[in-house]
């Protein structure tokens, strides 16, 4: 079992790296405020695969407050963007 | 062993929609529809690996964390994904539009 969710874990690892594209090369800043989320969102299933992969419970914690500051950048992030008198740079 | 097996096709699942939204999030042509798989990928792909997780650890701590951080999740991807919308529906990014077809104002909605 512990092998099976060793690969799922690279293949979500791989996604994520996939995803990294549309936050680099992303033509708005939206774009990038969105593959930076998706990117987080995997980072946290991984996060919870290697507590099961390594049988340490705390790193259930660190993904409790990963999922709680993902959702504060994001929605935090969007409002600033959205604030009049903001102009895209380039 | 049942258990493992259950897990196990959870986990497939939420792998399953986790490919399917990374390749929506990079073939799509616009923000607006890049949205919408990216969403999905959120809420099915990891909650389903969590509910996988869950059934795997049984009844523990563990299963209490899971079920919070998915309904949390559930939530908070939801809101991600209007806050994303509401604002470049504010800073007027255009739409996509089909090459051909009928072109209509782009920002009446």
């Amino acid at each position: 079992m512990d092998k099976f969710l060793t690969a799922v874990a690279l293949v979500i690892s791989l996604n994520a790296v996939l995803c990294l594209y549309r936050a680099a090369v992303g033509p708005t800043t939206q774009d990038r405020v969105l593959g930076v989320n998706i990117v987080g969102t995997k980072t946290l299933v991984v996060v919870i695969l290697v507590t099961f992969i390594q049988a340490e419970n705390f790193f259930l914690d660190v993904a409790i407050v990963y999922a709680l500051l993902l959702f504060v950048v994001t929605v935090a992030t969007s409002r600033y963007l959205e604030a009049e008198g903001w102009k895209e740079a380039g | 062993m049942a258990r493992e097996i259950i897990a196990g096709v959870f986990c497939c699942i939420g792998t399953f929609f986790f490919i399917l939204g990374t390749t929506g999030l990079l073939r799509m042509p616009d923000l607006f529809t890049r949205l919408h798989p990216s969403t999905k990928c959120d809420t099915l792909g990891a909650c389903s690996v969590m509910m996988g997780l869950a059934v795997y650890s049984g009844w523990s701590w563990e299963l209490l964390k899971l079920v919070f951080i998915a309904c949390f999740l559930l939530l908070s991807s939801a809101t991600c994904g209007h806050a994303i919308g509401r604002s470049a529906l504010r800073r007027e990014i255009p739409y996509w539009r089909k090459k051909g077809g009928e072109v209509e104002d782009g920002h009446g909605a």
